[in-house]
């Protein structure tokens, strides 16, 4: 017991004596946090439309106007197809909107007039805006002119609600799933706090004293945990303070959901850290595991789709995924344990695994 | 000349062969990025797919079952679960075991019918993720059209509303999401492996205490940074043709504009991170600090790459500052000439941005460079500086006295003072 003391005692001397690290492992989560979720718009995005009307008759002026003046789009005017090409190429519209000749006479014959609309099919998620929006306003345009030309109303009319999101703003739902990735921070500075001592020889040093391999694994791991749950008060102030996002659960179970988490990370960082000689490798390996599918992998934008099974463990592999699933549950639906039992008791499975693989490894080095 | 380019090319052998000496870090370097593309290009492929789905059909018709059969057959929704009302529904997704729950009133199936009447079907959308409630509910949207299409068919009248709209996708004809994705990750990867190593550069040498062997040998400033920089070009170039070779031949992504032209524009954006790298790695004492740097800005140039909101929807601060985010101008490049197959037409703007980051930021690291290779070294400098400038006042002070001393002769002599700059001890610089 005194030995672990005096190795965690080491460690956050390690930690305390250079503002730069402390200031790394304390602020900034909170910092990349505000870089983060500033990005992020209240309101949705609008789209750019290059609009060319070929019928310029007053009912298509009508139509085109009536986009021109909601705040959806930016609408630009065209006339020819090489320009909505170059507009397209050039990544300066969104989509482009094209009213045919004769427009105005189908529309007053009765019956149901094209227009043709050409996407950029690139960012799919953009394309669906359009889509979704076009086709919204070509539906209100067309309940506005039934009214005028007494024709049916449209027979179906969909009512959309965003449960938990009074405004269904992106920020207030991307914030909370963010908590987890900017933890990787301090995580990934356990992984080459183990891998320093083995590349700088202190590690034989240490092998030399009474100090059992366990101790010395413990007192890094309770260390970084505590020094990373540190920074998860700037973080909670940051949420709810700077952006208005508040905890609806309970603050309690966040803390030891988190505490879950962090042992799971550090756990996994220490196991990384014990693998390789350098810290350079470690590094590598530790921005191939936390960085990149830390934005792909873990459900924070996609959902895990489960049906590639490589992928799919991968992502359940990760203690950020599970994380990711609890911070919305708790911040945004205000869920209980009963309802996040499943990624909490994954978290444990983790964090119970990944000591243990690191422990196990360790053994073998040192003894 | 000669000599230099000889100089450079000992320590370019030095660093690659270290890179080779440690096996691990190899295999990770050349074969992580395309491992990592093959595990997240499998997955991100297939976009918001079969989002499972609570139905509380109140109405109980042959018309609303046809309504959810429609639903179930999108790719998006997948039918989980029947609800009996909507409370139950919303505990459902209370515990997130499903994302959408889709209301058919009772009276549904009259109402589509009844020419006069508009049927309403209530959508709720877990919104605790953004992508997931906007994808359901313009799935939903997108169900309803169609079926007010069929309708209109079915009475020959133009009861859809007057306006149909026939979409197009340019570019990705069948609006795939995996090209998106998968252009993104291929510049992050870029990203991560080039500035990781060029951020290691200094630092480790420094860690090692081997930076102080490399200060007495004659190389100089601008060669020792050639020298750390040709390596990791080489690394950042291998890897970006490696992972095109992959996003052709197994995502079937083939590059459609000039492949020279983006290997080319490739070089300006390694440089751009080998610039930050190296800056990083003059600043921090230990790698442990450099990576936490890295990380930090990598974080930040995420954010602004446009990878989760496009650049132009970004709030006014925000948007000047992806400006000077290369993985933003990386990312138009990539999708410009692989997606759009667009030319040095269209893309002379992100790729003369990237060569003025990367300008800026080389120039950057070599004044910190000049500094010094000592990581206190700036305090330094302006503490000799300040030390400096004390000392000559205290010259002129001394003068001035020395002068009034003159001009009261009479007075008994003054004791004789120690040279004002006897206690002061430049540093050496660096």
């Amino acid at each position: 017991m005194r030995r672990f003391v005096s190795i965690l005692l080491k460690e956050y001397r390690h930690i305390l004596r250079e503002p730069r690290t402390l200031w790394m492992v304390f602020l900034s989560p909170a910092f990349v946090l505000v870089a983060l979720s500033t990005i992020f718009v209240s309101g949705s995005s609008r789209i750019d439309l290059a609009l060319w009307d070929q019928d310029h008759t007053p009912l298509s002026r009508q139509f085109a106007g009536a986009l021109s003046s909601d705040a959806d789009f930016s609408v630009g005017h065209v006339s020819d197809y090489e320009a909505i090409e170059d507009l397209l190429v050039d990544r300066r519209i969104d989509a482009a909107l094209i009213i045919p000749p004769g427009f105005a006479d189908t529309v007053q014959r009765g019956d149901t007039a094209p227009v043709q609309v050409i996407l950029d099919g690139v960012d799919t998620f953009v394309a669906g805006q359009a889509t979704g929006s076009l086709l919204g306003h070509a539906a209100h345009f067309g309940l506005a002119l039934s009214r005028q030309l007494s024709l049916p109303p449209v027979p179906l009319q969909i009512h959309p609600r965003s449960a938990y999101l009074s405004d269904a703003t992106e920020r207030d739902s991307m914030i909370p799933g963010l908590i987890p990735i900017v933890f990787s921070l301090p995580v990934i500075a356990a992984a080459l706090a183990l891998a320093r001592e083995r590349e700088t020889g202190s590690l034989e040093a240490l092998v030399a004293t009474p100090v059992r391999g366990l101790e010395f694994l413990g007192g890094k791991l309770v260390a970084y945990v505590t020094a990373a749950l540190g920074g998860l008060l700037p973080v909670w102030l940051v949420t709810t303070v700077l952006f208005g996002v508040p905890l609806r659960g309970n603050p309690v179970l966040f803390i030891l959901l988190a505490a879950d988490f962090l042992l799971a990370s550090v756990g996994m960082a220490l196991f990384i850290g014990n693998l390789v000689r350098s810290q350079q490798t470690a590094t590598v390996i530790a921005l191939f595991v936390f960085f990149v599918p830390g934005f792909f992998l873990a459900g924070l934008t996609d959902p895990i789709d489960t049906t590639n099974l490589a992928s799919t463990t991968f992502s359940y592999i990760l203690p950020t995924t599970h994380f990711v699933t609890v911070c919305r549950a708790l911040f945004l639906k205000g869920a209980t344990l009963a309802e996040v039992w499943q990624p909490a008791l994954a978290l444990l499975g983790l964090s119970i695994t990944w000591l243990g693989l690191g422990a196990l490894t360790f053994g073998k080095r040192v003894r | 000349m000669i000599d230099s380019l000889h100089r450079i090319w000992g320590l370019v052998v030095k660093e690659l062969l270290q890179l080779g000496r440690d096996k691990l870090l190899l295999g990770f370097v050349l074969l992580g990025p395309l491992l990592e593309l093959l595990l997240m290009g499998g997955l991100a492929g297939g976009g918001v797919e079969n989002l499972p789905l609570a139905v509380v059909d109140l109405d109980r018709s042959r018309v609303s079952r046809e309504l959810i059969t429609r639903l179930d057959q999108t790719d998006e929704l997948l039918i989980k679960v029947y609800g009996d009302n909507v409370a139950q529904a919303q505990g459902w997704m209370q515990d997130g075991s499903i994302s959408v729950i889709v209301v058919v009133p009772p009276g549904y199936g009259e109402a589509l019918t009844a020419p006069q009447q508009s049927a309403k079907v209530q959508v709720i959308a877990d919104g605790s993720n953004y992508v997931v409630s906007t994808v359901a509910i313009a799935t939903t949207e997108n169900v309803a059209a169609e079926i007010v299409q069929d309708l209109t068919a079915r009475h020959a009248v133009a009861s859809g509303g007057p306006v149909e709209l026939r979409f197009v996708a340019r570019f990705n004809a069948l609006l795939d999401d995996r090209p998106h994705a998968i252009t993104a990750m291929l510049g992050l990867i870029v990203y991560q492996v080039t500035l990781i190593i060029a951020s290691q550069s200094f630092t480790r040498e420094r860690e090692l205490g081997t930076l102080e062997q490399l200060r007495v040998t004659p190389l100089g400033r601008l060669e020792l940074m050639a020298g750390k920089a040709i390596p990791t070009l080489l690394v950042g170039l291998v890897d970006c043709l490696l992972m095109l070779g992959v996003i052709a031949v197994w995502f079937d992504i083939p590059v459609r504009g000039s492949l020279l032209l983006l290997l080319l524009l490739t070089i300006p954006f390694v440089l751009a991170q080998i610039g930050w790298g190296t800056l990083i790695s003059l600043v921090s004492h230990t790698q442990q600090q450099a990576l936490l740097f890295v990380f930090a800005l990598a974080m930040l140039e995420v954010a602004l790459s446009g990878f989760m909101v496009p650049a132009g929807d970004m709030p006014g601060v925000m948007r000047v500052l992806s400006a000077v985010s290369s993985v933003q101008h990386y990312l138009v490049i990539l999708r410009g000439v692989m997606l759009r197959g667009a030319g040095l037409r269209s893309l002379w703007l992100p790729g003369m941005a990237l060569g003025g980051i990367a300008a800026a930021v080389g120039t950057l690291a070599w004044l910190r460079l000049r500094l010094g290779l000592d990581t206190n070294s700036l305090s330094r400098q302006l503490q000799a500086l300040w030390r400096i400038h004390q000392r000559e006042r205290r010259e002129r002070q001394a003068n001035r006295r020395a002068r009034g001393a003159d001009v009261r002769r009479e007075k008994k002599p003054r004791q004789t003072r120690k040279p004002a700059y006897a206690d002061v001890r430049v540093e050496s610089g660096e």
